[in-house]
C-alpha cells in the first residue's frame, strides 16, 4: 500500500473564509475535505494518510515558518506522494501549493502533483519544480482536476511510461528529453510535411518551440563619462570571505550588496568567489579579476570617470533561471537608482 | 543530370571463395578484402567479421560507415577521394543494399568515433544496428595521433572507402533487381507545371570546423573548411561527391553511408513535379570564426533568392557552436522571404532543462527535432566486442568519460557501459531516419 498526503488551504480545509486567511498549519489525520475525493479517486492501491491546512495569508507572509513548520509535521511520516490543491484560480492558494511543493520535494525527493488554472500565478512561479495540472477556474472543477491528478499519481507510483506534458495534461516543466514517436514517422517525412505547410500558409506545430525573448534595448551612450557615477555588478559570485548574504553557488536566488567605498582594490582573502560555475582559482587569487575595482580607482584618479560608486552588486549565474535572474535585476536597479548610479559595468563569468 | 542507381538487395552475407554476389547473398574472400585495405602501408592490423541484426555484439570505437558501390561504367565511387575526379551523379551506379562497410579501431577511439549494438535496448539508438555489416577491425602506424582526442583516422577511413569499392566492384556487370532514376531537368528547362509549383532547395551544412585540413568533411576531395557555399546537383551528393569526416561529437555526424543514402534528399525528389520544384541543394559549411559563420549565411541566401527559391530545408552536420551557423542561416532566408524549415539534434543537459541550442531566433518558428544528443543511456554488457570497449571511456569519446563523480566510469568492470547519445554511431539522424524527436516533460 503506497501512501499520499494533501495539502490544502483553510478554505478547503473547513476552518473558514478569508477571515480565518491567517490560520497556522495543522496536520490531521485521514481525510479533509477534497481529500475524501483524493481518496476515492486513487482507489485502493493508495491511501491518503493525512491532510495539511494552512491559511493563505498565512503561507503568504511567514512562509519560511510555515514551509518549516510542515516539513516537520513530515518528519518521520511515510509517504510515497504529495498533492496540493487543486487551486484553481486562486493565486495565493496556487502560490502557497508551489512553495510547500517545492519544500516537500526538494527534502523528501517525492513526486508532487498539483493542479490550477492557467491563469493562476502560481503556474509560472512553480511549473518548473513539481507537476501543475491544468485546472477549472473554480472549485466547480474540483472532481475533474482532482481525477487528474490521481490518474498521474497512479501513474508514477506504478513506473509506467510517461508522457509528455502537453500529452498528460501538466504544464511544461521546462524539461526537454527525447522520445521515440509511436507511430514512427521519420524526420524526412516531418520536414516535408512541415515545409508544405508553411509554404501554403496552414497551420504547423515547429518541434522546437522558440521562447519568447526579453530583450532589453542598449541603453544611450554616457554623455559625459568624467562626470558619471560607475557601478559594478556581477554574477561572478565576488562576496566578502564569510558570504554574508548566504549566496547560492548555484541556482542562486539571492543577491548581495557590498561597500568598497573605503578600498582602492579587493584583496584576496577579504573578497573571494562563491560561484560553482568555473575554476575559482584565479579570482579568489585576485577579486579584481571579477569586479575591476583597482582600474576603476585608477580611472577615477585620472577623472576618466567622476566617481566609482559606493557599493558593488553580486550574484551567482550558474544555473540561475531567466525569472529569478530578471527578479534580481529588477530589485538590484532600484538601489543603483537612488545611488545615482550613471553607467553599469556587468560583469559576466 | 541522370543517375541511374542499381539496387541489389543484400539478404545475407558470408565469407567464401570468390567475392561474388548472387540470389541476394553477398559472398566475400576475406583474404583479398583485406590485402585491399593493406595496401596502405600504414595499416598495421586487420580483420574483417559480418554481423547482423540481433547479434550480439558491440562495436566501438566505430569511425565511419559506407555503401559498397561500383561506378559501372568506371571510375572511382569516390571521386577526388578514391581515384581522379570525375563527375558524380551522372551514369549508373550499382550498390549492394541493407549492408554497409563500418570502420571499427581496433584500439583507439576519439571524440568524433561512436558505439553500435547490433541488438538490445542499444540498437534503437543509431541507424546501422539494421543493417548487414561488414565490420573492418583495424589499426594504423599514425602514433601523433594515437592518445590524440581528435583523430584524422585516415588510413581507416580510406581503407573503408577501398573495401566498399572493392565489394561493391563484385555487381559490376550484374542486372540489378530494382532501377531508380534520379533526374532533374536544368533549372530554366522545366515544364510550366513544375515551374508552378513552389520551389525550393535544400541546404546541407556540412561539417567544417576543423582549421587543420583532414578532419573536415570532403566534396570532390576538397576540404569544406576552404570552401564558399556552392550549388550542387543531389544526384551528386547521392552519387560519392561528398564523404564524412572525422570530427564532432558522434552522434551529430553524417556517415558517408549517410550522404550516399540522403533520406530528405530522396523524399524531395518523390515530391519534385508532385508537390515541390526541387531546385537543387546549396553546400554550405560549418565554421567557428563569427565572419564565417556570417558569409556563408550571406552567401546561401543570395543563391536561394537568385536561383527563385520560395522555400528551402536547411540541416545542420553537429550542434553547440554550428547552432550559430544553423539559426543565422534560416534568419537569413527568412529575411530574403524564402519560407525555411531547419532540421537539428538538441542539446538540452543531464537535467534536460538546458536551452536547446546555443542561439535561437523567433524566425526560426519550424524545426524538425531529430533528438537529444545529451540523453544518458545505460546499457548491459554484451557478449562481443568488436574494437575496444574501454575506448568509450578512455579515449574522449564525446558521450563517453574514464570517470564522474556521480555516474562512475562510462565502462564498467563487467562490460556494462554508460553513456551519452552524443557517442551513439550518427544517432541523431538528421539527413532525415530519425523517429525521434524531443518533447517537454
Amino acid at each position: 500500500m503506497k501512501k499520499a498526503i494533501l495539502y490544502i488551504n483553510q478554505f478547503f480545509g473547513q476552518i473558514g473564509g478569508e477571515e480565518k486567511a491567517d490560520f497556522a498549519p495543522e496536520i490531521r489525520e485521514g481525510l479533509v475535505g477534497p481529500a475524501m475525493e483524493l481518496q476515492k479517486q486513487l482507489g485502493e492501491d493508495v491511501q491518503v494518510t493525512h491532510t495539511i491546512i494552512c491559511g493563505d495569508n498565512y503561507m503568504g507572509s511567514n512562509t519560511e515558518e510555515a514551509i518549516n513548520t510542515i516539513l516537520g509535521f513530515l518528519e518521520g511520516k511515510e509517504f510515497d506522494i504529495f498533492f496540493a490543491g487543486p487551486a484553481f484560480r486562486a493565486g495565493r492558494y496556487g502560490s502557497a501549493c508551489g512553495h510547500i511543493g517545492k519544500a516537500v520535494k526538494e527534502k523528501f525527493n517525492v513526486p508532487v502533483i498539483s493542479s490550477m488554472n492557467e491563469e493562476n500565478p502560481g503556474v509560472e512561479m512553480f511549473r518548473s519544480d513539481i507537476y501543475i495540472f491544468k485546472g477549472g477556474a473554480s472549485a466547480a472543477a474540483m472532481r475533474k482536476d482532482i481525477k487528474k491528478m490521481a490518474d498521474f499519481g497512479k501513474r508514477l507510483l506504478n513506473g509506467e511510461i510517461l508522457n509528455s506534458a502537453e500529452e498528460e495534461g501538466y504544464y511544461g516543466r521546462g524539461i526537454r528529453r527525447q522520445v521515440w514517436l509511436n507511430p514512427p514517422v521519420t524526420a524526412a517525412d516531418r520536414v516535408i510535411d512541415m515545409l508544405l505547410k508553411k509554404i501554403h500558409g496552414e497551420k504547423f506545430q515547429t518541434e522546437l518551440p522558440i521562447p519568447e525573448q526579453d530583450r532589453v534595448p542598449i541603453a544611450p551612450p554616457i554623455k559625459d563619462l568624467s562626470k558619471a557615477n560607475i557601478a559594478v555588478v556581477t554574477s561572478g559570485g565576488i562576496v566578502p570571505v564569510d558570504n554574508p548574504d548566504r549566496i547560492q553557488s548555484a541556482s542562486a536566488t539571492r543577491w548581495g550588496k557590498y561597500d568598497v567605498s573605503e578600498f582602492d582594490r579587493l584583496e584576496s582573502g577579504v573578497y573571494k568567489t562563491i560561484h560553482a560555475g568555473f575554476d575559482p582559482a584565479v579570482a579568489n587569487a585576485n577579486p579584481n579579476v571579477i569586479v575591476p575595482l583597482d582600474v576603476l580607482r585608477q580611472y577615477e584618479k585620472e577623472g576618466k570617470i567622476g566617481k566609482v560608486n559606493e557599493y558593488f552588486y553580486s550574484t551567482v549565474g550558474t544555473g540561475t533561471t531567466q525569472g529569478e535572474a530578471a527578479r534580481m535585476g529588477k530589485e538590484i536597479v532600484e538601489h543603483l537608482k537612488e545611488e545615482n548610479v550613471d553607467g553599469v559595468i556587468m560583469v559576466s563569468t | 543530370m541522370k543517375l541511374e542507381l542499381g539496387n541489389f538487395y543484400v539478404k545475407d552475407i558470408v565469407f567464401g571463395e570468390e567475392t561474388s554476389y548472387s540470389n541476394g547473398i553477398l559472398t566475400i574472400n576475406k583474404e583479398e578484402a583485406l590485402e585491399v585495405v593493406r595496401e596502405d602501408e600504414h595499416i598495421t592490423e586487420a580483420d574483417l567479421f559480418i554481423v547482423k541484426p540481433g547479434d550480439k555484439v558491440r562495436l566501438v570505437p566505430v569511425k565511419e560507415a559506407i555503401e559498397p558501390r561500383v561506378r559501372v561504367e568506371g571510375g572511382p565511387v569516390f571521386p577526388g577521394v578514391t581515384g581522379e575526379l570525375m563527375q558524380a551523379g551522372n551514369g549508373r551506379t550499382h550498390a549492394l543494399k541493407d549492408c554497409s562497410v563500418l570502420v571499427v579501431g581496433k584500439h583507439w577511439g576519439g571524440f568524433q568515433d561512436g558505439l553500435i549494438d547490433m541488438s538490445g535496448e542499444g540498437a534503437k539508438y543509431t541507424y546501422f544496428s539494421q543493417l548487414k555489416n561488414i565490420v573492418l577491425v583495424a589499426d594504423t602506424d599514425e602514433e601523433f595521433e594515437k592518445r590524440e582526442q581528435q583523430k584524422k583516422n585516415r588510413a581507416l577511413r580510406w581503407a573503408g572507402m577501398r573495401l566498399a569499392e572493392y565489394i561493391g566492384s563484385c555487381v559490376k556487370e550484374l542486372e540489378p533487381e530494382e532501377l531508380e532514376v534520379f533526374k532533374l531537368d536544368s533549372i530554366t528547362k522545366r515544364s510550366k507545371d513544375v515551374n508552378d509549383l513552389p520551389s525550393v532547395v535544400l541546404v546541407l551544412q556540412l561539417q567544417s570546423q576543423m582549421e587543420e585540413l583532414g578532419y573536415n568533411d570532403l566534396v570532390y576531395g576538397w576540404d569544406t573548411n576552404r570552401m564558399l557555399p556552392t550549388f550542387m546537383h543531389p544526384n551528386e551528393v547521392l552519387d560519392g561527391a561528398v564523404i564524412s569526416g572525422s570530427f564532432m561529437p558522434c552522434s551529430s555526424k553524417w556517415s558517408t553511408y549517410d550522404f550516399q543514402n540522403y533520406p530528405v534528399i530522396r523524399r524531395l525528389y518523390e515530391e519534385h513535379g508532385k508537390t515541390l520544384n526541387f531546385l537543387g541543394i546549396i553546400m554550405s559549411n560549418l565554421n567557428v570564426a563569427l565572419e564565417q559563420k556570417e558569409r556563408s549565411a550571406l552567401l546561401v541566401a543570395q543563391m536561394a533568392k537568385s536561383l527563385g527559391a520560395d522555400s528551402a530545408i536547411v540541416a545542420e552536420e553537429g550542434y553547440g557552436n554550428p547552432d550559430a551557423d544553423f539559426i543565422a542561416c534560416i534568419v537569413a532566408l527568412e529575411d530574403a522571404g524564402v519560407k525555411t524549415v531547419g532540421l537539428t539534434p538538441e542539446c538540452t543537459g543531464r537535467d534536460g532543462k538546458s536551452q536547446p541550442l546555443v542561439t535561437l531566433d523567433p524566425k526560426a518558428d519550424a524545426i524538425v527535432s531529430t533528438g537529444d544528443v545529451s540523453q544518458l543511456i545505460e546499457l548491459p554488457p554484451m557478449e562481443t566486442v568488436l574494437g575496444e570497449l574501454e575506448s568509450l571511456a578512455r579515449d574522449g569519446l564525446a558521450g563517453g568519460w574514464a570517470g564522474d563523480e556521480i555516474l562512475g566510469p562510462s565502462v564498467r568492470e563487467d562490460g556494462s557501459i554508460i553513456m551519452e547519445n552524443n557517442s551513439m554511431f550518427c544517432g541523431d539522424q538528421v539527413v532525415g531516419w530519425s523517429t525521434k524527436t524531443v518533447k517537454e516533460f
